[in-house]
């Protein structure tokens, strides 16, 4: 009824439709640019004040997880605390001659994909090559805290066209992973190191 | 003529063919319609539209039967008959071109409906403010996704899809120096933290994050407003034995690592990537809702678009009933996140026939406006002879 090729046209289309889903692709893709953070609005007047009371001491905060003990830190009056948004349990304004660092505080159920996937991730984060096994362990400092123990990296390199420094902690607590991430214009950020440590030494466990 | 051909042939033009099929689709319509409730907008679509015939099961098993005929097989037939009957009354005559117009406009409706079914690519791009991206993702379909990362620059990607896990068995790559097991595959399963799980099944997974998880399959979701999040255990298998096993599901929101012959690997179950040899970067998104309530009024996103080789960099408004259309792509408005005011998402759609309904519209428009313009005239003349 149909001429032949009608029919072996018609088999065909059946069949590449039946493949496509199938096929393995391979590709060369760029790295994923580091997740951006819900940008939360520039601290009002009335969130800066109220950062910095007028007794000089240090703004506290304290904030639950889901699952897991909290940590609770203590951090220099000359960071501005900003919003958290939805993912963070603390949110910072480092600012300095070099522009504005963000500090953000965030915690996950588990070990997150293992340590080594989280000082690439951040790597990454400034298009630096990842490490292997063997070479993380030579470019971290492990830190104790307190009852805590925190790997703490110091990273430089590039983000978008500006160069970029990452001072981080990773901090297993319970069940959680907690992160504490300190990311902005390299010389800023190298001047806040001091501070940061000092302020990590604030960590601890409620 | 013989006998038998020109059964068929008086079968495949008849008009009884024609509101015997209109009938059925107006119950396969409205039966969908019911099922809505049970099935979701999606779910419909598979069952009754997208399909030869809908499925119904022998109660007590899980045997499939045909029930009914579905939206191919139905409109398949409608089609035929349409492009036969043409074939057959066809008469070059001015008085006829009304009819004839509208006729084929109603083929073109049918053909480019197929089409669309079978070309058409839809996706979704989710942006926060300041966030470029150059890939939109599926809704549904998965990928398993091999990653060389070594290469600070660029990640070498082998992207396994969805139908090749769900059946399972051992998979040899030209690219990878690893065979890839694909020891289980859940259509939709949930993850918990070992600890919180007090009856789980002994982890399969050795490597990763898995050892500290439990995994509960769930039933398959059709619901609107919910997705399913499949699940595997996937071992990779080198020459000398095994370097472990990982479970993946979309659910992580980060891959995971693996180093071997001093190459890292990142592996992650994953919703399937459309990359775009261009970047789209959220710069504003606007949400406005009526006072009072929490009904959209307007939305809107202001985006970059940069191509890769640099010809191309403005910027594009994109808001309800005003895509953004580029390189045989259409950026829809589609939604937001409630919980955040500044991310946007935008369905992407890949449809080569999109031009079709209207250019059938404007046939049949056409059709019966002569058609009909041609009765007034005669009419018109009848009376004024009188």
């Amino acid at each position: 009824m149909f001429p032949r090729p009608t029919v072996f046209a018609a088999l065909s289309l059946v069949l590449l439709i039946g493949c496509k889903d199938r096929e393995i692709a391979t590709y060369r893709a760029p790295k994923d640019p580091p997740p951006v953070m819900p940008g939360p609005p520039p601290p009002s007047d009335d969130a800066a004040s109220s950062s910095a009371p007028g007794n000089q001491s240090m703004a506290n905060t304290a904030v639950p997880t889901a699952s897991g003990s909290d940590l609770v830190w203590t951090a220099p009056t000359a960071w501005a605390a900003k919003p958290n948004g939805p993912m963070r349990k603390g949110s910072f304004s480092v600012k300095g001659d070099g522009g504005d660092a963000d500090l953000s505080i965030t915690a996950f159920p588990g070990s997150t994909g293992g340590l080594l996937a989280n000082v690439n991730r951040w790597r990454g984060q400034l298009g630096l090559a990842p490490f292997g096994e063997g070479e993380m362990e030579t470019n971290v400092v492990h830190l104790d805290a307190g009852d805590l123990h925190m790997v703490v990296v110091d990273f430089a390199g590039n983000a978008g066209d500006k160069s970029t420094r990452i001072l981080g902690a990773i901090i297993p607590q319970d069940t959680d992973t907690w992160f504490f991430k300190l990311m902005g214009p390299d010389a800023l950020v190298e001047s806040q190191k001091p501070a940061f440590l000092e302020f990590l030494h604030t960590v601890k466990s409620r | 003529m013989k006998p038998i051909t020109r059964q068929f042939r008086d079968f495949f033009v008849s008009l009884k063919l024609t509101i015997v099929l209109l009938v059925l689709s107006i119950v396969l319509i409205f039966w969908a319609t019911l099922s809505q409730v049970d099935l979701g907008v999606w779910g419909v679509q598979e069952k009754f539209f997208h399909s030869f015939f809908v499925l119904g099961r022998i109660p007590g098993t899980k045997f499939p039967i045909p029930v009914f005929p579905g939206g191919y097989s139905i409109g398949g037939l409608l089609l035929i008959n349409l492009i036969a009957a043409h074939i057959y009354r066809f008469k070059l005559e001015w008085k006829k071109l009304g009819i004839q117009l509208t006729h084929f406009g109603i083929i073109l409706i049918l053909v480019g409906e197929l089409l669309s079914g079978i070309f058409q690519q839809e996706s979704q791009m989710p942006l926060n403010e300041g966030e470029t991206k150059n890939y939109s993702e599926s809704y549904r379909d998965v990928e398993l996704a091999i990653m060389d990362i070594t290469d600070p620059k660029f990640n070498e990607v082998v992207a396994i899809p969805e139908a090749v896990l769900r059946d399972g068995g051992t998979i040899q790559h030209p690219s990878l120096p690893f065979q890839v097991k694909i020891r289980d595959y859940y259509p939709n399963a949930i993850l918990q933290m070992r600890n919180q799980v007090p009856n789980a099944a002994p982890a399969v997974a050795t490597s990763g994050i898995g050892p500290r998880v439990a995994l509960i399959p769930l039933p398959l979701t059709y619901k609107a407003d919910e997705r399913n999040s499949p699940a595997a255990d996937i071992e990779l298998v080198a020459t000398e034995g095994s370097l472990g096993i990982w479970v993946t599901s979309p659910l992580f929101g980060m891959p995971q690592t693996v180093s071997y012959q001093g190459h890292t690997w990142e592996l992650a179950l994953r919703f399937k990537r459309y990359y775009r040899p261009f970047a789209l970067t959220l710069l504003k998104f606007t949400h406005e809702i009526y006072a009072g309530t929490d009904i959209p009024k307007n939305f809107a996103s202001r985006v970059r678009l940069k191509t890769d080789d640099g010809h191309e960099d403005r910027e594009i408004l994109i808001y309800m009933n005003n895509p953004l259309r580029y390189a045989g792509l259409t950026f829809y408005q589609a939604s937001f996140d409630p919980s955040n005011d500044h991310n946007t998402i935008l369905q992407v759609v890949r449809n080569p026939s999109w031009v079709l309904p209207y250019v059938s519209c404007i046939l049949m428009a056409l059709g019966l406006v002569i058609q009909f313009g041609m009765h007034l005239v005669k009419f018109i003349r009848k009376r004024s002879a009188n």
